[in-house]
């Protein structure tokens, strides 16, 4: 049914949430994974092609290790998923194929405790805020059904992370919400326009989209189809070298 | 039937499949040329997500009207039925099924619709989409050309698991996905290139789809670098 995975996991990420006494959080899908999946932890890396990686969450101190190995070294399934836009995993970290992949990462990833390592990228499109990487103590195949679960989690985390920042820009707490509504082609759509209209980068266009539909109280998809149908405009961002300063004269 | 045509056909898709093709160019491939040889309006290619909803990979047509058309079957129709069966759906007269599907006839007539057929695309023992042609003349869908679909829909399938792979491990759920993200990054790209030329969707699909294959790159490639920004094509144009 639609939406049945996506809502399920909403609820499994808003559990987690609730025990932490907290707002949904990129670690409730961590600590929600780590509990619906035969994994030891799980963390989430922001990524970017120009600014360094950071760790933004993990759920025990071997995620933290396996992540920020991977940034500090530059090498692993979490920086190759990254790269190529598709989830990336070892099911055993200490085979000749993972050894020679990742010649530093791998051992150095043995040593700290993990046996096997799964990285999902975060993606929507062309966005691309980071990666999710989750890893198990000993060898491990995960099953289609598993990587599906997973697969779902990283999708969850990414419009969370994306929903949070849009949340920030409006001063709203941020939510769990994600549209369940189903998937929309307008939306894509009108990220695509919105990068030439206001003059930003297909993640920022996306994020004003849905700051925009958050200010205003409406649906996502409606203030797409309202893009895409040219019915709405963004404006387009001043350039900050460019603006006048409000004051000008000679006040003393 | 044109014997000829179909068996022309088949090796120009086979043609196609070459170590890096482009899915999403291909799958159109494939639809224009359901359109072509079955003699349909119009085809669609759709592929299930995570949570089992129909997503449009590739059409005979992107405009929004058809695109839309396609879509609106995750609530009732022909497609999303032949996806939980598993079993092709034809419906040579559309009209006589409004009570069946109220929202997705009267959808499909306004567009001059008048028959539909839905064809399963499986994989062992996972039905993972469907192949979706429309008719504009009644009764069309003869029981010998149901398996010629049902070709098309097979050689759909194979391209899914053709992919270029960058894993360690692949396994067909994770190819759907990257199918799938695919998909979106191109109607990024699409809606950035509408944008900028004040097109149409169909036109700026077009635009990418010809420039790409007149540069000999991946369809996905270009789009990606168009919408990064690390490609501006600004010798793109109308």
């Amino acid at each position: 049914m639609a939406g049945s995975r996506a809502a399920r996991i909403a609820v499994l990420v808003a559990e987690q949430a609730a025990r932490r006494g907290a707002p949904v959080g990129v670690v409730d899908v961590c600590t929600a994974a780590v509990e619906a999946l035969p994994v030891g932890g799980a963390g989430i890396s922001a990524m970017s092609p120009t600014v360094a990686g950071y760790p933004l969450c993990s759920t025990d101190s071997i995620s933290e290790q396996v992540e920020e190995l991977q940034l500090t070294l530059g090498e692993g399934p979490c920086v190759d998923a990254f790269a190529g836009g598709a989830a990336v995993w070892t099911v055993d970290l200490r085979s000749d194929a993972a050894q020679t992949r990742w010649p530093v990462f791998a051992p150095a990833a043995v040593e700290a405790g993990a046996g096997a390592v799964f990285a999902f990228p975060l993606q929507i499109g062309a966005i691309s805020p980071g990666v999710l990487d989750l890893y198990s103590h000993v060898p491990l195949l995960l099953g289609a059904q598993e990587l599906d679960e997973a697969m779902a989690f990283a999708d969850f985390a990414t419009l969370l992370l994306l929903n949070t920042r849009a949340a920030e820009r409006e001063g709203i707490a941020a939510g769990s919400e994600t549209e369940l509504g189903g998937y929309r082609a307008e939306i894509d759509q009108a990220t695509g326009m919105l990068t030439v209209q206001i003059g930003v980068g297909i993640e920022e266009a996306f994020i004003r989209l849905r700051a925009h539909a958050y200010a205003r109280g409406r649906r996502l998809s409606d203030v797409a189809a309202d893009v895409v149908n040219r019915r709405l405009r963004f404006p387009p961002d001043v350039d900050p070298d460019a603006t006048v300063p409000e004051v000008v004269g000679d006040e003393p | 039937m044109d014997e000829q045509l179909l068996a022309k056909t088949f090796v120009e898709l086979a043609d196609n499949l070459v170590a890096d093709f482009d899915l999403i160019d291909f799958l159109r491939l494939l639809t224009d040329r359901c359109v072509g040889v079955l003699g349909v309006s119009a085809a669609g290619v759709l592929l299930a997500d995570l949570n089992g909803e129909l997503r449009v990979m590739a059409a005979s047509s992107e405009q929004a009207r058809l695109l839309e058309l396609f879509q609106l079957q995750n609530d009732e129709g022909p497609c999303l039925e032949c996806y939980r069966t598993g079993t092709a759906v034809t419906v040579p007269d559309l009209a006589a099924e409004a009570r069946r599907w109220p929202q997705f006839v009267a959808q499909a007539q306004l567009r001059g619709f008048t028959a539909v057929q839905a064809l399963p695309m499986r994989l062992r023992d996972e039905v993972v989409g469907a192949l979706n042609l429309f008719s504009s003349s009644p009764g069309l869908f003869a029981p010998a050309a149901v398996p010629i679909g049902q070709a098309l829909a097979d050689v759909a399938t194979i391209s899914l698991l053709q992919q270029r792979s960058t894993q360690v491990s692949t396994l067909l759920n994770e190819q759907l996905q990257t199918a799938l993200n695919s998909r979106v990054l191109i109607e990024q790209a699409k809606g950035k290139l509408a944008e900028r030329l004040d097109i149409d969707m169909e036109q700026a699909f077009t635009a990418l789809r010809g420039y790409a294959r007149a540069h000999q790159r991946r369809l996905s490639d270009v789009a990606l670098a168009f919408v990064n920004g690390t490609e501006p094509l600004t010798d793109l144009a109308r």
